[in-house]
């Protein structure tokens, strides 16, 4: 039991927003919840590059990336964490399906496809409606600017201005550049995935660091 | 208290291990998990599933808690004991941990949809005998890559089996032509005459049952229906008179085309193939009555064909040494055996490679 105090002194914010579900808050703690577990959910417009960012996190081949049709989860440790990051599917047909995922999460990564600049505010209509959902009430907001390899890509203050983002209150929010074809601004210099000249310039600019972003947006919230 | 704790966690291991537990437990898994598969993305459905899971699991375990009168205070403190965490218990407590955890439900899904599909082969088999051609190939575990793998090599069987028997046939032919020069001596040379006769037509039997086979496979299918046209070349030459060897070919290759009735695409192609094989111009549905008859009626005359051979090898093998005589029958009764035995292996080697893949997923997960 003096673990899990320990854990809920190190996220009290996390864990006291938790509802009381009765039986399963039980066998929430009956799970040994010794590790530092975190729910993060991806979310975004088709073709975002959502499980492609995934992939990346979990240093997977990010060649073989398909439209998802329902919903990829992977489990990587970050900072002693264990992050479960749930990728779900971003066609239209399937975002009403999203609600369904927001249960018990720890933070919203939204990406957007910075090309894509046709579809900035239905990507922008889409965020402040999850925004607005109770089950993120308060649940910190990174939003990943990807696809910055390409040339048309605007950059990220251009978007966070398009998306309003200065205008949400109560709620603590970033936005980060990155390219998750090529990780820059995804994987720290561990992964391997990244070559080492780049691993040079990448590791001195923590910035470029979606993993300890990913971290700081949570230990910020301590 | 220590003692409360252990007497909660035996009486909680107790009732995960009753009927009254596994019997609802076990019949959801069992209607639910055939949409689970071992796909890296999970489909939405798995969602819902599993939060009608949760609800049977905190149904079943809240009416337990109130019958035995346990508090959920008092399940937790038993489940966070000691006790409760050896490794006998934690398989008992993995379907309640599974309500909150979607990857451990996931993959007990899995692994029940595995089990389920394993025990429905072994039925099968008990059944039958042997498993359906449908199911050797796994074609709901195969990816359509394998599929197409398979297609591929049952094609490369069927061509190199035809090139075989072609070249059996060459052979049986030069056979005749230079059996007094080529072959050793591998039996004892004395004979009497009713031997040789009695051998040879033990040796014509197999031929001309393959003979008849090409008649049914062929009415069957009607497709070779061409062969009448062809029929005086078959006569001509001796080579020809042999098409029968090649007719063994359309056994497996019937079997094939119904293996693949899934891909009926494959199928088509394949009736198309042997069609061209065959001659035939114009597609099968054309051919009457009258060339079906014809068909049979051509079937009839190789037989009698095949006859005359036989007789006239008997006569030559009669004259020539008793040696190529012993030499010659092997070949062509055992021709089709080692073919057979060769896609049989690989229709067992599939089986095989089946059923240790489905078993490595159970043993897996």
């Amino acid at each position: 039991m003096a673990k899990f105090k320990q854990i809920f002194s190190y996220f009290p914010s996390t864990l006291s927003t938790k509802k009381f579900q009765g039986l399963f808050s039980v066998i929430e703690k009956l799970k040994g919840t010794t590790e530092k577990e975190l729910r993060i959910v991806l979310l975004g417009l088709d073709n975002a590059g959502k499980t492609t960012l995934l992939k990346q996190l979990a240093s997977e081949d990010v060649n073989t990336v398909t439209p998802t049709q329902g919903f990829n989860i992977k489990s990587v440790t970050c900072h002693g964490m264990k992050l479960n990051v749930w990728d779900i599917g971003g066609q239209r047909k399937i975002r009403s399906f999203w609600k369904k995922y927001l249960e018990n999460t720890d933070l919203l990564i939204y990406v957007i496809d910075s090309a894509d600049k046709k579809r900035f505010e239905e990507t922008g209509l889409e965020l402040s409606e999850l925004i607005d959902e109770e089950n993120l009430k308060g649940v910190p907001v990174l939003i990943f600017a990807n696809k910055q390899d390409l040339t048309t890509a605007s950059p990220t203050s251009e978007i966070a201005e398009g998306l309003n983002l200065h205008t949400y209150r109560d709620r603590e929010w970033q936005i980060q550049a990155c390219s998750a074809i090529s990780g820059e601004g995804v994987q720290g210099p561990s992964s391997g995935m990244i070559k080492n000249s780049e691993n040079d310039r990448l590791g001195n600019d923590s910035e470029y660091r979606a993993a300890s972003q990913i971290h700081r947006t949570i230990c910020e919230r301590v | 208290m220590a003692e409360d704790s252990e007497w909660v966690v035996e009486s909680i291991a107790g009732y995960l291990g009753s009927p009254e537990w596994l019997i609802p437990l076990t019949d959801f898994m069992e209607n639910k998990c055939t949409v689970f598969d071992d796909e890296e993305e999970n489909k939405l459905s798995y969602t819902e599933i599993h939060q009608q899971y949760k609800q049977l699991v905190e149904k079943l375990l809240e009416n337990y808690m109130q019958e035995v009168g346990i508090s959920e205070q008092q399940f937790l403190a038993a489940c966070s004991s000691p006790f409760a965490k050896s490794k006998s218990l934690q398989a008992l407590f993995q379907p309640v941990l599974a309500t909150n955890d979607f990857q451990m439900f996931r993959s007990l899904m899995v692994q029940k949809n595995v089990e389920l599909q394993l025990q429905a082969l072994r039925v099968i088999k008990e059944r039958k005998g042997a498993l359906p051609d449908c199911l050797t190939d796994g074609t709901d575990v195969m990816s359509e890559l394998e599929q197409q793998e398979m297609q591929i090599l049952q094609e490369v069987l069927k061509r190199s089996k035809e090139e075989y028997e072609e070249e059996l046939a060459r052979r049986e032919h030069l056979g005749q032509k230079v059996a007094s020069t080529s072959t050793t001596l591998r039996e004892e040379p004395v004979r009497n005459g009713s031997e040789p006769q009695a051998k040879a037509h033990t040796h014509a039997q197999p031929i001309i049952s393959p003979s008849k086979k090409v008649g049914e496979t062929v009415i069957s299918e009607r497709s070779s229906a061409s062969i009448s046209p062809k029929a005086p070349d078959y006569c001509s030459t001796e080579t020809k008179t042999l098409p029968a060897v090649r007719a063994p070919v359309k056994g497996p290759a019937l079997t094939l085309v119904s293996r693949e009735k899934s891909a009926n695409q494959a199928a088509e192609s394949w009736l198309e193939e042997a069609r061209k094989e065959a001659g035939i111009s114009e597609p099968f549905q054309e051919l009457t009555i009258a060339q079906q008859e014809q068909l049979q009626q051509r079937a009839e005359y190789l037989r009698q064909q095949r006859d005359k051979l036989q007789a006239l090898k008997k006569g030559q093998k009669a004259k020539s040494a008793a040696a190529e005589e012993t030499q010659l029958p092997p070949p062509a009764p055992t021709p089709p055996t080692p073919e057979i035995s060769v896609e049989e292996k690989k229709k067992l080697q599939k089986r095989k490679h089946l059923a240790e893949k489905l078993k490595e997923e159970v043993i897996k997960k």
